[in-house]
Formats: structure tokens, C-alpha cells, sequence
């Protein structure tokens, strides 16, 4: 060890951030080199004065506003979890007003369904190892839209877990919700268009059409308001009416909205 | 014949502080790297356990650094808030404490870029009132002339300087987490360190030879 090797290695030895070995060869040449001894104890002093000096601890107001800040984020995520589930909820009942018939025939088709059980017997297992296995794919991919949403990965992430779930042909409950939270939550506007874009195929649920109907005043991007509105128009959404009226009177809206807006009540 | 009510309780007749020892079963504190990917995984109550064990080191490096107690509140408070908005970015692999200090050293950036702050105040009546282990009032004089002198040395420090010092110091990051958070290598976080606390010193010292009048 030299002069020149033990500077280079000092500060690391006062900030006790080496090695026992490297410090043994440090000290050994300090020992017998007053030069860098000195210099040595003035770098040790300066560094003890600097730990030395006091630090209070923060306010209070540090604490209570982070607290404050997880609860918030809690309620975020909370809400956007719920929220498809609740417009979900919220649309079923009006599909039963509109169909009183429905459960009769239920009735009567699981009747006969419990008469054919007999005849179905001998294949129910290899059906139920069928059923088992699409629902653990569809599981998956539920799994994958929420993920998606709740943990705000990047936005080509994002994008292909969209575009993964519009390609799958029978999708299920959680798949459409997941789709229609990144429609309705998204920060990104491409990640919300081709949300929208893989809701087309759905658009004869009445939950889908509500969503876009609910999301409709929300959204802040025109092009994505104009993209709404062509999908309300093209799903036959006459219960968006009262959504475009307000849109069409909105003077802050954009022209091109407003636009498509009359344009959409005159078609519905 | 005694009464139910007047058979004492146990508060825990099965558990562990009825003898009034510690726990003995008290599980091992869950380090921080599994606490913030418990928190990127969506279980949020765990960042206020990483905010109970990291708060205070965390404003005393940002209290050193801008030499400002008010503005080095308002960035801590912006780092937990970034630890939460872009929780999702936190990797598996990293150290928790290394990517705290690098969102602390962006948002400290932001901090100087729009306030165009000089550090470190010298007025000496601002500095804190306790100091540790001085017994006579002569020697919690000197010390706060100690301290003072300090201050005002390292508001003198490049802020560059100043980082890499502070940085260095904290003995729960090693060079190569120090060199991780500066953007550089590990040589040059060495050799920059070691250029800062020369300069310190020499700040330092000088000082000490023409006291603040």
C-alpha cells in the first residue's frame, strides 16, 4: 500500500464502508506514514462532526398526510375494483324487467335437463375435465385484466393484456369487467380506445352499454368521447339519450363531441 | 362463594404476555424489500411500516441537503407519495432503501430546479438546541459553534458534493447502492466522495480559524 492507494481508500475507511481486510492494509500503512495518518484524523474529525450534528425528528404533519395519501389510494383502488361489478348490478335488474318470461322458461328447460341427466352420464367426466379446463383459461385471463388495471403496469403491458382479452372469443363475466375498467380507468387513451374497441363484440350486454353510457360524461379525451358515442350508436343504445342530450347543451364540450352528439340522437 | 366476576381475567391466558417477559414467539421483522412488494402488490398498509423505519433518516438527509427543515418535509412527503403512485416499478431484485434515496434524489432535484434555493441558512440562532453530550454550558456552547460552523460549511459544499457526502454516509447503502443512485460508477462515486468530504473539511477548518461574527 502507497500513498496514493491509501488517500484513495480513506474517506471509505472514515465512512466504515471497507472491508476489514483493505481497512488492515490501510491502518498498517498509516502506521508508519504520519503524512496520511494526519490527514487521516482530519477526514475522521470532519466526518464525526458531521454525524454530530442534531436532527430533529419531522412534524407530525409528515405522518398524518402519508397516512391520509395510502388511505385515498386504498379508496381508488377500492372503488375502480367495485365499480365494474357495480354497473353490472345496476344493469341486471332492468334485463329482467324487460324479459318477465324468462324465468319460466328457465323452469322449464331445467326440467328437462334433469331428465336428460340420465343419458349424459357416461360422458359427464370427460365434459366436466373440459369445463374445468376452459374456466381455469378464463380464470386466468380475468386474473390478467385486473392485474392489469389494479397494479398500473406500463402502458404496452397494458395495451397487449387489452388486446389479448378482445381476441378471446368467450369471454367471460370478469374478462368484460376487467375490459371495462381499463375503458373507464385507463390513463392511457390508446389503452381506453382499444378497450372500447374490443367491447364491440359485447355491445348486446346491457352492462357494457351502461358502462360506456356511465363513462360517457366522465371522459375527458374528445376523441374518446367521439369513439363513445359511435359505439352507443352502433349498439343501438337508445338509453343513452338523456348522456347525448347533456353532451349536446354541454358549452364546454368539445365542437367535435357536441358534433357527434346531435349526430347520434338524430340516428337513435 | 366467589362470583364469576370476581375470578380474575387473563388478557391472554394462552398467549404470550402473561408472564411478563417478551414474546416467545415474536416473529422476525419482514424486511423492507418484502414489505414494498407486498405494497406493489396492492397491500398498502405495509408502506406505513416502511414510513415508521424510514422517515427519520430520510428528512435528516434531506434536511442536510437543502439546509431547509420546511422544504425538506415537503419533499419526504413527495418521495412517500412517488413510493406509492409508482409502486408498480419497484423490481423484485432491487434494494428498497437504494430506490428510496433515488426517488429522494429526483424529487430534492425538482426542489432546486424550481426554487433556485441557496442551502444551508447561516444564521447560527436557527440551528437545533440540543446537542448530545455536552455537559457544561461552555461545551454546549462550543459545540453549537461546532455545529453552526458545520452548517455553514456545507451550505458552502456543491450541491453535488454535498449529495455524494450525505449519500456516503448513510450506513444502510453500500458504494455500488451510492454509485446506483448518483447514475455513475463506483470509482466515481469513490473518488467523488472523497473529493466532497476533502472539500468539507477544508470548508470546515477554515472556518473554524474565522468564526462567524
Amino acid at each position: 500500500m502507497n500513498c496514493t492507494s491509501c488517500l484513495e481508500r480513506m474517506t471509505e475507511l472514515a465512512c466504515g464502508k471497507l472491508d476489514e481486510k483493505t481497512a488492515a492494509s490501510l491502518r498498517g500503512h498509516m502506521d508508519s506514514c504520519p503524512e496520511c495518518r494526519r490527514e487521516f484524523a482530519t477526514l475522521t474529525r470532519t466526518v464525526e462532526s458531521l454525524d454530530a450534528l442534531p436532527s430533529r425528528a419531522p412534524s407530525e404533519r409528515l405522518r398524518a398526510q402519508l397516512m391520509g395519501d395510502i388511505e385515498t389510494e386504498k379508496l381508488t383502488l377500492r372503488s375502480q375494483a367495485d365499480w365494474a361489478t357495480s354497473i353490472r348490478s345496476a344493469a341486471r335488474p332492468r334485463a329482467g324487467r324487460r324479459f318477465p318470461w324468462t324465468l319460466l322458461l328457465l323452469q322449464g328447460l331445467g326440467a328437462c335437463a334433469l331428465a336428460a341427466v340420465g343419458f349424459i352420464a357416461g360422458e359427464r367426466t370427460a365434459t366436466e375435465r373440459q369445463v374445468a379446463d376452459l374456466r381455469a383459461r378464463v380464470d386466468t385471463m380475468g386474473q390478467l385484466v385486473e392485474q392489469s388495471v389494479l397494479e398500473k403496469r406500463t402502458t404496452g403491458e397494458r395495451l397487449e393484456t387489452v388486446l389479448t382479452a378482445g381476441a378471446s372469443t368467450k369471454p367471460d363475466e370478469r374478462v368484460i369487467d376487467g375490459l371495462i375498467n381499463s375503458m373507464a380507468f385507463d390513463s392511457s387513451v390508446n389503452v381506453r380506445l382499444n378497450a372500447l374497441g374490443a367491447l364491440y363484440a359485447h355491445a348486446n350486454q346491457d352492462v357494457v352499454r351502461a358502462a360506456v353510457i356511465a363513462c360517457l360524461p366522465r371522459e375527458t379525451s374528445p376523441l374518446m368521447q367521439v369513439s363513445m358515442i359511435d359505439f352507443l350508436v352502433a349498439a343501438r343504445a337508445h338509453e343513452a339519450s338523456p348522456e347525448l342530450r347533456s353532451l349536446l347543451v354541454d358549452s364546454k364540450a368539445n365542437g367535435d363531441v357536441r358534433e357527434s352528439a346531435r349526430r347520434a340522437m338524430d340516428l337513435l | 362463594m366467589t362470583s364469576l366476576a370476581e375470578i380474575p381475567v387473563l388478557a391472554h391466558p394462552f398467549g404470550v404476555d402473561w408472564y411478563g417477559g417478551p414474546p416467545l414467539d415474536t416473529p422476525p421483522p419482514i424486511p423492507d424489500h418484502g414489505l414494498m412488494l407486498a405494497v406493489r402488490d396492492g397491500d398498502l398498509d405495509c408502506m406505513g411500516t416502511l414510513f415508521e423505519r424510514h422517515h427519520g433518516p430520510l428528512f435528516g438527509y434531506l434536511s442536510k441537503l437543502t439546509g431547509n427543515r420546511s422544504a425538506a418535509e415537503d419533499i419526504a412527503q413527495t418521495v412517500f407519495q412517488r413510493m406509492l403512485k409508482y409502486r408498480h416499478t419497484y423490481r423484485s431484485e432491487g434494494s428498497f432503501t437504494a430506490w428510496m434515496y433515488r426517488l429522494a434524489r429526483h424529487c430534492a432535484n425538482d426542489y432546486f430546479r424550481h426554487s433556485s434555493a441557496a442551502p444551508i441558512a447561516v444564521d447560527p440562532s436557527r440551528l437545533e438546541q440540543q446537542v448530545d453530550g455536552a455537559s457544561s454550558a461552555d461545551e454546549t456552547a462550543a459545540a453549537r459553534e461546532d455545529h453552526a460552523l458545520l452548517h455553514v460549511a456545507l451550505g458552502r459544499l456543491d450541491r453535488d458534493d454535498r449529495e455524494v457526502l450525505l449519500l456516503a454516509r448513510l450506513q444502510e447503502l453500500s458504494y455500488a447502492e451510492v454509485a446506483d443512485i448518483l447514475e455513475c460508477s463506483v470509482g466515481a462515486a469513490r473518488v467523488r466522495a472523497h473529493r466532497a468530504l476533502r472539500a468539507l473539511r477544508d470548508l470546515y477548518f477554515k472556518l473554524q480559524k474565522e468564526p462567524i461574527t
